[in-house]
């Protein structure tokens, strides 16, 4: 799975006229790469993070997912390229009244026919419970299978969206600041999880904590304004890059 | 396993009330009522628009309007009365209450006023109206009668509702100033629930004119007696006239009540049109108001308030107030009663259930989010399956009960399985809207979580939104359960069955002692169902509006 942006532009609509979020973006991430974002609040992470999960289109530019323009995919083309691609959310969004488990079992939807999908709502298949039940044991959850999804701690959902993913088992995930709102201790843990979660797979992370994402991710790139401001290996990342790209705007 | 138990004893219940509620689906397709059905589509156009008969369907229409307006007024009137006593807040518990005790005559008479207001709304309006047309005679002055007094007992306890809940500082600051009740009441109280009083007031006018069109089925006047006869005359035609002229009726009504409503600052809570906090009311110009009240004088005629002026309607109505007591509780009658009381129960449960699967089926393409999702391909067949099953929806729920069971009565004849279609077909429109907009209003985050896994849009449905959704699709069924429960014991006066037709029979006869044992039946049992239905209904914790009123709204939606 490869992802090719080519002078990608986004526009938002907003309350006071126009809101330019990206600005010509020209990004080529191959399969099985390890990219980390950096970029300070606003640079644009969380709208990159929706045009790589193809759950938004460009403005402007071409937005290439596996050789695909996905601007001109519909239905069953657009819902099988979303298949392909795993996202875990800062606050994962869980379905509350659903259980872990219903939770869990979520990642497979794509892959279901609709009977089956129907079915699984009233009495899933016991292979896809086993699926299910063996990916929320991998993120340390399997005692807490059948709590409401409204009755789990925020580190707790985030490893149940962790567990939907390994589900839908995709070849490549994205994450969007996964451990910007847990406390250092469960960073390191979840960082351990994901990263294994994660090997032999595209990884992609818009990443808060600018040392874990140069030590354990190959590529950097830096997002500033809507534009890419470097897209570097790790190890030619430069304090001077990062000071530039952290920069609080001139005055004036 | 707990949950196959609870299957098998709703599956139980279902089974009995199918066989209580006399559903014979072979009816449906017998040859004779088949083409009793298509003579009645075949009828129903041309409509008749010839000026002889349009004239009759204008004044059955303003006399309906005047009906209700009527009716609105004198039931605000009664229900402020019995409102004001019935304020638990201001006679029987509370601060003020513990500052200063009213006598026991005081505290007595608010705890009768409670119990009359529940009176009152517990016997339906059509009830009312068939024993008004008794003691007054056929035509309009008794359906007023019958919404002054049925409205009187829902407003009494809105009324008593919202004025419990205004903020008590100003009312104990009052008090403890030396002022009276009645002193607190109409300078601390009123002024801050006036305008939600007023836009409460409103929505029982919008629920009037549905119900004042009804009432002319048992002779009260207005557009329900002309559709009665037109059917009886197999003048289908007259019969599109008339439900055409209703519906105009009612979307004028409502148009004018939100324009009123319109002019109170807006903050009705999303969806639901309850209001979240007071309102502020404008007075109105000179001219304006002799206008109203030049209008309001031309409704009391219409609504037959002449006719009172004959000389022996006081001894008319002593005579027979007279025969309804005592109540015929023999008990031959009793056990008499039994069958058809069981049949309102089963009619009411299988109307209920009739109108969750049709008016579910129904909802999932009207519900937006799904059906015009921007993304999914065959877009324009989407749209058109979108408002067809929305226009069926509104044609279903635009039909009173009522009405239905005319209707319904030509396609499988008299009985309770005419009651359970009609109550099926109009519970469906209600509950098919309701629940489309529940689905599209559960919060987006999850569903669009599942959106960007590739799950398909029926999938986000049903794996997303049902399950965020499923509770309050469940206290809509019940509140739609009780309501039709209310609808079932008035079937039976049009032909469709239960404990109605009981009653319609000893109102006929003559049988005064015995209609009123069946009033106090009728009473109960929607008391005992109300009550029940509180129970079950877990409460929402956001919503700030008193329940009565919710269900308020809920009818005039």
């Amino acid at each position: 799975m490869s992802f090719d942006l080519q002078g990608v532009r986004v526009v938002y609509p907003g309350r006071a006229g126009p809101v330019q979020a990206l600005d010509g973006v020209t990004l080529r991430i191959g399969g099985g790469e390890r990219v980390a974002v950096l970029g300070p609040s606003g640079a644009g992470k969380s709208t990159l993070l929706r045009l790589l999960n193809a759950t938004l289109r460009p403005t402007a530019g071409t937005l290439r997912i596996h050789g695909r323009d996905a601007s001109a995919l519909r239905g069953r083309d657009l819902r099988s390229l979303r298949r392909g691609i795993g996202t875990i959310f800062q606050h994962p969004s869980l379905v509350p009244p659903l259980t872990a488990l219903e939770n869990a079992l979520c990642g497979g939807l794509a892959s279901w026919s609709l009977w089956r999908s129907v079915r699984a709502l009233v009495a899933p298949a016991p292979a896809d419970v086993r699926v299910a039940a063996t990916a929320l044991a991998t993120v340390g959850l399997a005692e807490r299978a059948s709590a409401r999804a409204d009755e789990l701690s925020g580190g707790q959902q985030q490893r149940v969206a962790i567990a939907r993913a390994l589900v839908q088992d995709p070849p490549v995930i994205l994450a969007d600041e996964p451990f910007a709102s847990l406390d250092p201790g469960l960073t390191a843990q979840l960082a351990e999880l994901l990263f294994r979660v994660c090997e032999g797979r595209t990884m992609v992370a818009m990443m808060h904590d600018v040392q874990l994402a140069l030590e354990r991710f190959p590529r950097i790139v830096g997002l500033r304004a809507g534009q890419v401001q470097f897209d570097l290996p790790a190890r030619e990342v430069t304090p001077g890059h990062l000071s530039q790209l952290y920069a609080r705007e001139c005055v004036g | 396993m707990k949950r196959a138990a609870l299957g098998g004893a709703v599956g139980a219940a279902l089974l009995l009330c199918w066989m209580g509620a006399g559903i014979r689906p072979a009816a449906l397709v017998d040859p004779a009522n088949l083409r009793s059905v298509g003579a009645f589509a075949r009828g129903l156009f041309p409509p008749d628009l010839s000026p002889g008969f349009l004239r009759v369907v204008a004044e059955a229409t303003i006399r309906t309007l005047g009906i209700s307006v009527a009716g609105t007024l004198l039931s605000s009137v009664l229900g402020l009365l019995l409102g004001v006593l019935g304020t638990a807040s201001l006679w029987r518990r509370g601060p003020l209450f513990e500052a200063q005790r009213p006598g026991p005559v005081l505290a007595a008479l608010s705890l009768g006023a409670r119990a009359a207001a529940r009176f009152l709304r517990s016997v339906p309006d059509l009830v009312w109206a068939l024993l008004f047309v008794v003691a007054f005679g056929l035509g309009p002055i008794a359906g007023t009668l019958a919404l002054a007094v049925s409205y009187a007992g829902v407003l009494g306890r809105v009324y008593a509702d919202l004025f419990e809940a205004v903020p008590e500082g100003p009312v104990l600051a009052l008090h403890s100033a030396g002022a009276s009740r009645l002193q607190l009441f109409v300078a601390a109280i009123w002024p801050q629930s006036a305008g939600s009083v007023t836009a409460y007031t409103l929505y029982s006018f919008e629920c009037c004119v549905r119900s004042a069109a009804v009432l002319g089925l048992v002779g009260a006047g207005g557009i329900g007696a002309e559709i009665n006869l037109s059917m009886r005359l197999f003048e289908y035609g007259q019969v599109t006239t008339l439900l055409m002229s209703f519906v105009v009726l009612v979307l004028a009504v409502d148009a004018f009540s939100r324009a009123l409503r319109g002019r109170f600052r807006r903050n009705a809570v999303h969806g639901s049109g309850v209001l979240r906090d007071a309102v502020e009311v404008r007075p109105l110009r000179r001219g304006t108001r002799i206008l109203w009240a030049l209008l309001l004088v031309a409704a009391f005629a219409q609504a037959g308030f002449g006719s009172l002026a004959a000389p022996d309607v006081l001894s008319h109505l002593w005579r027979f107030a007279g025969q309804l007591f005592p109540p015929d509780l023999s008990r031959s009658f009793l056990a008499s009663i039994l069958t058809p009381l069981w049949q309102t129960v089963a009619i009411s449960v299988m109307g209920t259930a009739l109108g969750v699967v049709v008016g579910g089926a129904l909802a999932m393409p009207a519900t937006a989010s799904w059906m015009l999702d921007p993304e999914a391909s065959l877009r324009p067949l989407r749209a058109l399956l979108y408002a067809a099953s929305r226009t069926v929806l509104a044609v279903l729920r635009s039909i009173p009960e009522l009405i239905w069971v005319l209707l319904c009565i030509l396609a499988v004849g008299l009985g309770p399985f005419a009651g359970v279609l009609a109550l099926g077909l109009h519970t469906a429109g209600v509950l098919g809207k309701l629940y489309a907009e529940s689905l599209e209003e559960v919060p987006p985050d999850a569903v669009e979580e599942l959106r960007g896994i590739g799950a398909t849009g029926l999938q986000r449905l049903l794996w997303a939104a049902w399950p965020q959704a499923r509770e309050t699709l469940a206290s809509y069924t019940l509140l739609r359960w009780d309501h039709n429960l209310r609808a079932s014991t008035v079937v039976g006066l049009v032909g469709g069955g239960g404990i109605g037709l009981a009653l319609y029979n000893a109102v006929q006869l003559g049988f005064y002692d015995r209609a009123a044992t069946l009033v106090l039946l009728v009473f109960v049992l929607i008391s005992v169902t109300d009550a029940l239905a509180d129970l079950l209904r877990r409460k929402p914790a956001q919503q700030a509006a008193p329940e009565s009123a919710l269900a308020l709204v809920a009818e005039a939606g």
